[in-house]
C-alpha cells in the first residue's frame, strides 16, 4: 500500500510541476534581450536596478546575444512559447518579425503615452512603422554617411566632398594607385542602397509588390561600380566584406572615401590614431540620402506582463537611462532631449565626432533602404548575391539585374 | 511445439536479457531522443508549410518541388558541396605521403608527425580566422610571399574571387584535416604485418609494386576511415565557410549546410530548410554507401 502511494506521488510531482510558469514568466518578471552590448554589463545591470526600485516586486533577467546568435535564440524561443519580453533588434529585422506577428503593436501605448511619444525622434520611430502600426521605439540610432581621408583627397588635389555620383566615382579613381584606393562602402542590411537610390532606383513599387530596378539606370549604375571596382578605384573588400575588413581598411589611411553609418568613426578612430577632425572630415553622400541601421526595442506578442515590458521600454529610452547610454556608448538614442544635450556636450568636447553624429539628425526624411516588408531578409538574400555579381564582375549588370528581378519577383509573390 | 529448457535455465535466459536491455536502454533512448526523433521531426516538416508563429500546413512536395525546379541556389551549394567532398581524396592521398615519410627510417620523424597533427585539434573556428589573413589581400602572408617572389604584381583576391574563394575555403579545410587523416593512415600503416614486405622483398618485389599489392589494399580500413569523416567534414564545413566568406561571394562557397543554416535562421524558413536537411541527409547515406562499396564493403575491413 505504502509502496503504491509512493508510486503515486512520483508519478504525480512531475505532472503538478507542469503547469507551473517558466522563471521567466512568472508574474512581474520580464526578460530582456540585448544585441552586443556584453560589455555594458555593469551599466545595464544599474538601469535594471533603478527600474526595480521604481517598480518594487518587479524582476528583470538580461540575456545578451553575438550578432548572429540573436535571430537564431529569438526563433527558438518563439517556437517554444517563452519569447523574452523586451528585445532590442538591429535593422530591418524588426520589420520583419512585426510582419511575422512576433511583436506587440505599439501604437495604441504609444498614443497614450503622448509626451513619451512626442520625445522620440519621428523620422527614426516611423522607421518601425509596419502596415500603419508602430512596433518599435529608437533605442541606439544610426543612418549611413561619407567619411573623406583629407589627406588622400590633398594627395590627389581634391579639397572638398563629392557632389554628385559621378564626382564620387572620379575622386575615386584619382585616389587610386599601388596599394591605394578610392572608396570603401559597408554592404550589409542595404548600406550600399543610397548609391542606388541617388541615381533615381527605386528597388520596388511604392505598394511594394513589384520589382523596379531593372532599368536601363540601374545597369549603368552598376556598369560603372564594376568598373570603378575592377580598376581599384572602388576597393573590392566593399563587396565583400562585412564590417571589421571594410573599417579596418579605411583606418590604414590608404582608402579615399568610406561609406559607413556613424558607429564606424568610433571604430576606426579606434583603429587608426592618424584620424582626427583635421584628417577625416563627414559628410552626406549626393542627395542626403541614407540607408538607417537603428536598434530598437519592441515588445513580443507572447510576453506575459506586456504592461511591465512597456514601463520597462519607457525606463530604458527615458532621458535617465538613454542618457547614461548616450555617454558610455558614444550613441544616439533617438530620445530627442538626450541626443540634443549629447550633441552640444560634442561640439565642445569632441568637435570630430560632433561632426560625424551631427549628420544623423539631417536629411533623416531621405532615409532609404528600409523597406515596410515581412521579408525583407528573403529580399534581399535574392538581391544581393545578383549585385555582388555585377560589381565584382561575374555577371554583366544586364544579366545580373535579370536574374535578381526573376528571384525579387517570386519572393514577393510568395509573401 | 513446448519449450522444453527446464525453468531454472528460462529464467536465467529471461534475467540475462533484462540485463541486456538494461544497459542498451539508456543508450537507446538517447540515440532516439536525439537522432531518431528529430529525423522524423525533421521529414515531416518539410512536407510543412511552417514558421515559429504560424500554424503547420500540409503542403505536400512543394517545399522539394521548389527546391529542385525553382531554386538554382540549392543547385550551386550542391555542386560546390560535390565538389568539396571530391577533393577530399586529394587531402588523403597527401596524408597517406607524409604517413609513408613518418613511417620510415626519416630523421626526426616523430616531431614532423607532431608538427602535420597540430593544426587537427584547433577549433575550426580560428582555423578559418587564420586562413582569412593568410589570404588577405593587404596584409596576407600568401600575397606577401608571392609579391616578393616576383610571381604576381597585383595581390590576388582569394577569398573575394568567384573562382578562387572555394578553392581557398577547401586548401583551409585540407589543412586542418590532414593531420587527422595521417594519424589514421599511420595507424594503418604500422598494423600491416612487416613479414608481408619481407617475403615480397625476398621475392624480388619492386617498392612500387609492394605498396600498391601489399600497402594499398591492407590500408582499406584506413582510408574508408578517411573518405567517410572527408565526407562528412565536407557536411559539416559550416563554421570554417561561416568565418571565411559566409558562401560568399555570391553564393561561390555557399555549400548545403552553410544553405540550411541561412534558409532556416535568417530567413525563418525552417520548412524549406527541412527539406534540404532531408536531400543532404539522403546524399550523405548514398555517398556513404558508395564510399564503402568502394573500399570493397563492411566498412572495407580486412579479411583472414
Amino acid at each position: 500500500m505504502r509502496r503504491r502511494h509512493l508510486l503515486k506521488a512520483t508519478v504525480l510531482m512531475p505532472a503538478a510541476a507542469l503547469p507551473m510558469p517558466a522563471i521567466a514568466q512568472a508574474p512581474k518578471k520580464i526578460a530582456w534581450l540585448t544585441w552586443n552590448l556584453v560589455h555594458l554589463e555593469s551599466h545595464i545591470k544599474q538601469w535594471i536596478a533603478g527600474f526595480v526600485a521604481a517598480n518594487p516586486g518587479a524582476e528583470v533577467e538580461w540575456i545578451d546575444k553575438k550578432g548572429p546568435e540573436l535571430p537564431a535564440f529569438y526563433q527558438t524561443q518563439l517556437v517554444a512559447g517563452t519569447p523574452p519580453d523586451v528585445i532590442d533588434i538591429q535593422g530591418a529585422l524588426g520589420l520583419e518579425y512585426a510582419g511575422q506577428g512576433a511583436l506587440l503593436d505599439m501604437t495604441a501605448l504609444l498614443a497614450k503615452d503622448s509626451a513619451v511619444k512626442a520625445n522620440y525622434d519621428a523620422d527614426y520611430l516611423s522607421n518601425w512603422v509596419f502596415e500603419g502600426k508602430n512596433y518599435m521605439v529608437p533605442y541606439y540610432v544610426s543612418k549611413t554617411l561619407l567619411f573623406w581621408n583629407k589627406n588622400r583627397f590633398r594627395d590627389a588635389g581634391l579639397d572638398k566632398p563629392p557632389a554628385t555620383f559621378a564626382e564620387i566615382i572620379g575622386f575615386a579613381d584619382k585616389m587610386k594607385g599601388g596599394e591605394k584606393t578610392g572608396l570603401l562602402t559597408l554592404n550589409f542590411d542595404w548600406l550600399y542602397w543610397p548609391f542606388m537610390q541617388m541615381n533615381g532606383i527605386d528597388l520596388l513599387s511604392p505598394d511594394l509588390k513589384t520589382p523596379t530596378f531593372n532599368t536601363a539606370k540601374a545597369a549603368e549604375v552598376l556598369s560603372v561600380l564594376a568598373d570603378a571596382t575592377k580598376s581599384g578605384a572602388i576597393n573590392g573588400i566593399s563587396w565583400t566584406g562585412r564590417w571589421v575588413e571594410p573599417n579596418e581598411a579605411f583606418a590604414t589611411g590608404n582608402v579615399g572615401m568610406l561609406h559607413a553609418h556613424a558607429p564606424a568613426y568610433f571604430w576606426i578612430k579606434g583603429k587608426g590614431p592618424w584620424i582626427n577632425g583635421e584628417t577625416v572630415g563627414a559628410t552626406h553622400v549626393p542627395g542626403g540620402w541614407a540607408t538607417p541601421n537603428s536598434h530598437g526595442l519592441g515588445i513580443s506578442k507572447g510576453s506575459k506582463n506586456p504592461e511591465l515590458a512597456w514601463a520597462f521600454v519607457k525606463h530604458i529610452t527615458g532621458n535617465v537611462v538613454a542618457d547614461s547610454l548616450a555617454r558610455t556608448a558614444s550613441v544616439l538614442t533617438g530620445n530627442r532631449t538626450v541626443d540634443q544635450a549629447q550633441l552640444a556636450r560634442l561640439q565642445k568636447d569632441d568637435p570630430a565626432a560632433y561632426d560625424v553624429l551631427k549628420t544623423q539628425f539631417e536629411f533623416t526624411d531621405k532615409m532609404c533602404g528600409n523597406w515596410r516588408l515581412g521579408n525583407d531578409s528573403r529580399v534581399k538574400d535574392a538581391f544581393w548575391p545578383e549585385f555582388q555579381s555585377a560589381v565584382l564582375g561575374r555577371k554583366t549588370p544586364k544579366a545580373a539585374l535579370a536574374d535578381a528581378e526573376r528571384r525579387v519577383a517570386r519572393e514577393l509573390r510568395r509573401a | 511445439m513446448t519449450d522444453t529448457r527446464p525453468d531454472w535455465y528460462r529464467r536465467k535466459r529471461t534475467r540475462e536479457i533484462a540485463t541486456v536491455v538494461c544497459f542498451l536502454l539508456p543508450a537507446l533512448v538517447l540515440f532516439f531522443l536525439y537522432r531518431i526523433l528529430p529525423l522524423g521531426w525533421n521529414l515531416w516538416l518539410s512536407f510543412q508549410a511552417w514558421s515559429p508563429l504560424k500554424p503547420a500546413q500540409f503542403i505536400g512536395l512543394e517545399n522539394y518541388q521548389e527546391m529542385l525546379l525553382d531554386d538554382d541556389v540549392f543547385w550551386q551549394a550542391l555542386g560546390n558541396t560535390l565538389i568539396f567532398i571530391g577533393c577530399s581524396p586529394l587531402a588523403i592521398a597527401a596524408a597517406l605521403g607524409i604517413a609513408l615519410l613518418v613511417n620510415s627510417d626519416l630523421k626526426g620523424a616523430a616531431i614532423y608527425r607532431t608538427i602535420v597533427f597540430l593544426s587537427y585539434p584547433l577549433m575550426t573556428v580560428a582555423v578559418g580566422i587564420i586562413w582569412r589573413w593568410l589570404y588577405d589581400e593587404r596584409g596576407g602572408f600568401i600575397n606577401y610571399v608571392l609579391r616578393q617572389a616576383g610571381f604576381i604584381t597585383e595581390p590576388l583576391k582569394f577569398l573575394q574571387s568567384f573562382d578562387m574563394a572555394l578553392p581557398s575555403v577547401i586548401v583551409a579545410d585540407f589543412w586542418q584535416v590532414l593531420g587527422f587523416y595521417m594519424i589514421i593512415l599511420l595507424t594503418g600503416l604500422q598494423s600491416i604485418p612487416q613479414h608481408l614486405y619481407e617475403a615480397a622483398r625476398v621475392d624480388g618485389v619492386p617498392a612500387r609494386a609492394r605498396f600498391l599489392w601489399i600497402t594499398l589494399p591492407l590500408l582499406r580500413p584506413s582510408i574508408f576511415l578517411c573518405l567517410v569523416v572527408g565526407i562528412l567534414n565536407s557536411f559539416t564545413a559550416f563554421d570554417l565557410v561561416y568565418v571565411m566568406t559566409n558562401g560568399g561571394p555570391g553564393h561561390a562557397t555557399e555549400l548545403l549546410i552553410t544553405l540550411i543554416y541561412k534558409a532556416g535562421f535568417g530567413q525563418t524558413r525552417f520548412d524549406y530548410a527541412a527539406a534540404l536537411t532531408v536531400v543532404q541527409f539522403l546524399l550523405l547515406v548514398v555517398l556513404t554507401w558508395v564510399a564503402n562499396r568502394a573500399a570493397g564493403g563492411n566498412a572495407g575491413s580486412r579479411e583472414g
